[in-house]
C-alpha cells in the first residue's frame, strides 16, 4: 500500500474557502485549486513507475526536494487527470538538466519561463492542443494543467516567485503554464521529437527557455523562400537576447509554423536540415543596423563576420520548426531564447 | 457547504542549510594574487573593476583577471572551469557584477566557488539585487557570504561618475575582503 508523506491538513470543503486559504497560504498562482486529496494524489502516483520518495531532483531557485509525491500534489492542484501526470515528471525532469539553467532562468529579470512543446501518440487522449489556439484559447486539459502543474512545482517546491526569488521585471502568460503538441501528421517533416532523437511511439516533453510568443503574418509572399527570408529577418531582430550574449551557440529559436505554411516549406525544403540552413543562412542583421557604441560591444564580443554580418545563431540546429496551429495560411508565431539555455527532451515514463 | 476535507500540503520543506565558513584576507593587499572577475555583459562593471585593478597595484597586490561570458553549453563549462582555476591562483577575489536576476545568480554562484577553495570571497552587486543575492548565497548554502553594495543603476552614467562610484566604493571592497590598510 502506498503511503503518502506530506503534511496532511484540514482545508475548508468549499470551493470559495478553499481557494481563498490557498491565496493566504501562497500554494497558488492566483487561480483556483483542486484540493489535493489522498485519493486523488495517489491516482496520479498509481500512473507512474516511481514510488512516491522518488527524488527527481532539487528545484531551483530554492533547490527544495521534488519528490514524485510533492510534484503529485501540485499536479492534482493544477487539475491534472492521472494519465497526463508521467508528462509533468518527463518536463521537470528536462528541466533538471543543467544545460537548461533553471538555476538563471528561475532567477533572471527575463520574462523567460518553460515552454512544453509535446510529441507523440497521446496527445489526442489527454487534451494536448496542438491545432487552432494551441498556445492558448483552445482549452484542452492535458495543455492547460501540465504547464500549470510545472508552473505550480516550480512555485511551490522551487520556491520561483516574481519579486522575491526570481526577478523578472514582466513576467509572461506562460508563466501560468504553457504546454501545446506538434501537428505530426500535419507535418512535411519527421516531428521534433523524433529529430531529436526518439521514437515516434514515444511520449516526449521537450522544455523550451522562451521568452515569449512573437507573432508573425504575412500575405504577400507566395515564394516560400521570400516567406522564409522574412521569418528568418523577423527573429533576428535586433533587441533579442541572442544578440547580448558573447557567444551564439547556446540557446535556440522555436519557430512554430501553420500547417499550410509547412507544406509549402516541405514542397520546397524537404529535408529540414535544409530548411534550417536557409533559415539561418538569412537570420542576421548588418553590424550597422545598431547604433555606433552597440557596433563596438558587438566587435568585442566578436559576434561580427568578416562580411559585416552579426548572426543570430551559430548553427543552424538552433532555429527549430516546430508545426502546430489552425489552417489560417498567414501566421507564425516565434518563440525567442533566453540565449543561455538549450532545449532538453524527456520520454514520458508510465507504469 | 459545510465541513472540512484533508489535503496535502504541497509545498517543500526548506532544505537544510549549514552555513559555510567565510574567510577574510587579514593581511595587506601588497605581495598578494587578489582576483577580479568581470563578465562581459556590464560596461560598468568593466570601468570600476578596471579602476579597482589600478588601485590594487599601486597598493603592490597582484591582480589576476578572469572574464566570464556564458552559464551553460560548452562555453559555460569553460567560464566555470576557468573560475575553478581562478580560485586555485589568487588568495582572495572579487566577483562581479550582479545587477540582473541571472548575473547575479552566477555572480554569487562564482563568488562561492571561490569561497569553497578556501579564499577570502565578496559578490559585488547593485542595491536592487542585493536581497536576491543575499538570497542565493543562502540557498547555496554560503549564508555568510561577504556583499558589496554598489548604487543601482550603474547603466547609462557617465565615465566620471563610475569612476567616482570606484573610488568611494574601495574602502569598502576591501575592508570586506579583510584587506589590512
Amino acid at each position: 500500500m502506498t503511503t503518502l508523506t506530506a503534511e496532511a491538513i484540514d482545508v475548508p470543503a468549499d470551493p470559495v474557502a478553499l481557494y481563498e486559504r490557498s491565496l493566504e497560504e501562497r500554494w497558488g498562482d492566483g487561480a483556483p485549486i483542486i484540493p489535493p486529496t489522498d485519493d486523488r494524489v495517489l491516482a496520479c502516483l498509481a500512473a507512474t513507475p516511481y514510488p512516491p520518495d522518488h527524488v527527481l531532483g532539487a528545484l531551483a531557485p530554492q533547490y527544495g526536494v521534488a519528490t514524485v509525491e510533492l510534484v503529485a500534489i501540485n499536479a492534482v492542484m493544477a487539475g491534472c487527470e492521472p494519465a497526463a501526470f508521467p508528462f509533468v515528471l518527463a518536463a521537470l525532469e528536462a528541466m533538471l538538466v543543467p544545460e537548461w539553467n533553471a538555476f538563471g532562468l528561475t532567477t533572471t529579470t527575463s520574462s523567460v519561463f518553460a515552454m512544453l512543446l509535446v510529441n507523440g501518440p497521446s496527445r489526442d487522449e489527454l487534451g494536448i492542443d496542438y491545432r487552432a489556439g494551441c498556445m492558448g484559447g483552445a482549452a484542452g486539459r492535458g495543455s492547460m494543467t501540465i504547464g500549470r502543474a510545472v508552473s505550480l512545482a516550480l512555485r511551490n517546491i522551487g520556491g520561483q516567485r516574481a519579486g522575491e526569488t526570481s526577478r523578472t521585471v514582466f513576467g509572461q502568460p506562460a508563466r501560468f503554464g504553457l504546454c501545446f503538441g506538434e501537428w505530426e501528421e500535419r507535418s512535411p517533416w519527421p516531428s521534433l521529437a523524433v529529430r531529436r532523437g526518439f521514437a515516434p511511439t514515444d511520449d516526449v516533453v521537450t522544455v523550451h527557455g522562451g521568452k515569449g510568443t512573437f507573432p508573425l503574418a504575412d500575405i504577400h509572399n507566395d515564394d516560400p523562400r521570400d516567406l522564409l527570408y522574412l521569418i528568418a529577418k523577423s527573429i533576428a531582430f535586433p533587441l533579442s537576447n541572442m544578440f547580448l550574449s558573447a557567444n551564439a551557440q547556446n540557446g535556440e529559436v522555436v519557430v512554430a509554423i501553420n500547417p499550410m505554411w509547412a507544406e509549402r516549406f516541405g514542397r520546397a525544403f524537404p529535408v529540414i536540415d535544409d530548411l534550417q540552413a536557409f533559415l539561418w543562412e538569412h537570420a542576421w542583421q548588418p553590424i550597422d543596423l545598431w547604433p555606433v557604441s552597440n557596433q563596438e560591444i558587438l566587435r568585442t564580443k566578436e559576434r561580427v563576420d568578416p562580411d559585416g554580418k552579426v548572426r543570430l545563431v551559430a548553427a543552424p540546429e538552433q532555429i527549430v520548426p516546430f508545426v502546430c496551429g489552425g489552417l489560417g495560411s498567414l501566421h507564425a508565431v516565434a518563440l525567442p531564447s533566453f540565449g543561455e539555455s538549450q532545449l532538453q527532451s524527456a520520454a514520458v515514463q508510465r507504469h | 457547504m459545510r465541513g472540512t476535507i484533508t489535503i496535502r500540503r504541497p509545498t517543500a520543506p526548506p532544505p537544510e542549510r549549514r552555513a559555510a565558513p567565510a574567510y577574510t584576507l587579514d593581511a595587506p593587499v601588497a605581495g598578494r594574487r587578489i582576483g577580479l572577475r568581470t563578465d562581459g555583459a556590464w560596461r560598468s562593471w568593466v570601468l570600476i573593476a578596471g579602476e579597482w585593478e589600478k588601485r590594487l597595484r599601486d597598493e603592490g597586490a597582484g591582480v589576476v583577471c578572469v572574464e566570464t561570458n556564458a552559464q551553460v553549453g560548452d562555453p559555460g563549462r569553460a567560464d566555470r572551469r576557468n573560475i575553478a582555476t581562478w580560485s586555485d591562483e589568487i588568495d582572495a577575489g572579487l566577483v562581479g557584477l550582479g545587477t540582473c536576476g541571472s548575473c547575479t545568480s552566477f555572480t554569487v554562484h562564482d563568488a562561492v566557488t571561490l569561497e569553497s577553495h578556501g579564499k577570502p570571497a565578496v559578490a559585488v552587486v547593485t542595491a536592487e539585487f542585493e536581497m536576491h543575492a543575499r538570497n542565493m548565497a543562502r540557498f547555496l548554502g554560503h549564508g555568510d557570504l561577504k556583499v558589496l553594495v554598489l548604487p543601482y543603476p550603474l547603466e547609462a552614467r557617465p565615465d566620471d561618475e563610475l569612476r567616482a562610484i570606484a573610488a568611494e566604493y574601495y574602502p569598502a571592497a576591501m575592508a570586506l575582503l579583510g584587506a589590512k590598510r
